[in-house]
């Protein structure tokens, strides 16, 4: 086994000195996403939705990933999809008519009505503004009743 | 050895006796410090670019960093828990200086210069730990605080200055977080230079 003598001390030090580049390397695509996030911004309460929205639609998603629009016989609703349990993102399942929670597994009914798990209530509806051109201005900061409809 | 009065080849020296290499003896647990020291000083840099300082933001902005910006998690993980391990690793590294009785001449000065920079750390912690703004960092400055005011004449006075307002609620002011991410690592830094340096100056590792 002559291979057995080329592994010097050097060369194994040396061989670390790649190891260690390339676990550095591989820390820039997390390091560059940390930085350039915006997350933490102040963002305008806001959400422009200029979709058609048809009749008894299933929920649509917005520009934002948690604010959520439908409209049935009586008008347009909007729905925050954050749970009301520790602030997760819920996800809509339209197959199942469902809002499941991938956090703690609580589970809301098409109308945001917790039906099982921990959350404690209703995820929050909030005002609708429908503007001339007929597109839809929804308003985060400003929460409204179940039956409310624009 | 000749005996050099150069910075850099105390820092760097050309050749080191086999027996400052004996891991056994120190256990490398001042390395192990400054490992978590270096960590500490990249992980806190990228925090700042995140954290935002104030009564009412720091909590809510290390919420932010934890769970919604992206690897913000383990960034603050690991800023968080090298803290931890390097007051651990400080004292173990003090109880060996003890042990090995390396705190006797020449190096009484190491010695002392020791002593100031595990209180300098301390009062990083401390400062790092009011930084989170939570309630208990709001119960920790009150504490700090009052003790502080026990000093006769000029205790208010160096409340202010070491906290800004004397009555900090949440602990998470501007002033703290200068303490915490410019005044002391820097003078920490320094120290530990010189700390590494007075070692070998001193005559390097010597194993009884």
């Amino acid at each position: 086994m002559p291979k057995q003598q080329d592994w010097t001390r050097r060369g194994v030090l040396r061989l670390a000195w790649v190891g260690v580049i390339a676990a550095s390397a591989l820390t820039i695509e997390p390091l560059v996403k940390y930085l350039t996030s915006k997350e933490d911004r102040l963002q305008s309460p806001l959400v422009a939705y200029n979709k058609p929205l048809d009749v008894n639609s299933d929920w649509q998603n917005t520009a934002n990933a948690r604010v959520w629009v439908k409209r049935d016989s009586l008008g347009v609703m909007a729905l925050i999809a954050t749970c009301t349990h520790l602030g997760c993102e819920v996800h809509y399942h339209p197959e199942k008519k469902q809002w499941l929670c991938p956090c703690h597994g609580s589970i809301y009914d098409i109308e945001g009505r917790p039906v099982s798990g921990p959350a404690p209530k209703a995820m929050p509806r909030v005002a609708v503004e429908r503007k001339p051109d007929g597109s839809l201005m929804i308003n985060t900061a400003k929460q409204v009743g179940m039956d409310t409809r624009v | 050895m000749k005996e050099q009065k150069n910075f850099v080849n105390h820092i760097r020296p050309g050749v080191v006796p086999s027996r400052a290499l004996s891991v056994l003896y120190t256990f490398c647990l001042g390395g192990l410090s400054f490992l978590a020291f270096v960590v500490l000083g990249i992980t806190g840099l990228l925090l700042m670019f995140h954290y935002q300082p104030g009564d009412s933001n720091g909590y809510d902005s290390i919420l932010t960093i934890a769970s919604v910006i992206p690897y913000g998690g383990v960034i603050r993980n690991l800023h968080y828990w090298a803290g931890q391990l390097m007051v651990v690793t400080l004292n173990l590294h003090m109880l060996r200086v003890v042990w090995t009785r390396s705190y006797k001449p020449p190096k009484q000065l190491n010695w002392l210069v020791g002593v100031a920079l595990l209180i300098l750390i301390l009062f990083l912690d401390f400062t790092g730990y009011l930084l989170i703004g939570s309630q208990e960092s709001g119960a920790a400055a009150t504490v700090a605080v009052n003790i502080l005011g026990l000093i006769p004449g000029m205790g208010t006075g160096l409340a202010q200055i070491l906290f800004g307002e004397p009555s900090a609620l949440s602990g998470s002011t501007l002033v703290v977080y200068v303490w915490h991410c410019v005044a002391l690592p820097m003078v920490a830094l320094l120290l530990q230079l010189y700390h590494f340096w007075r070692i070998r100056r001193d005559g390097g590792v010597r194993p009884l």
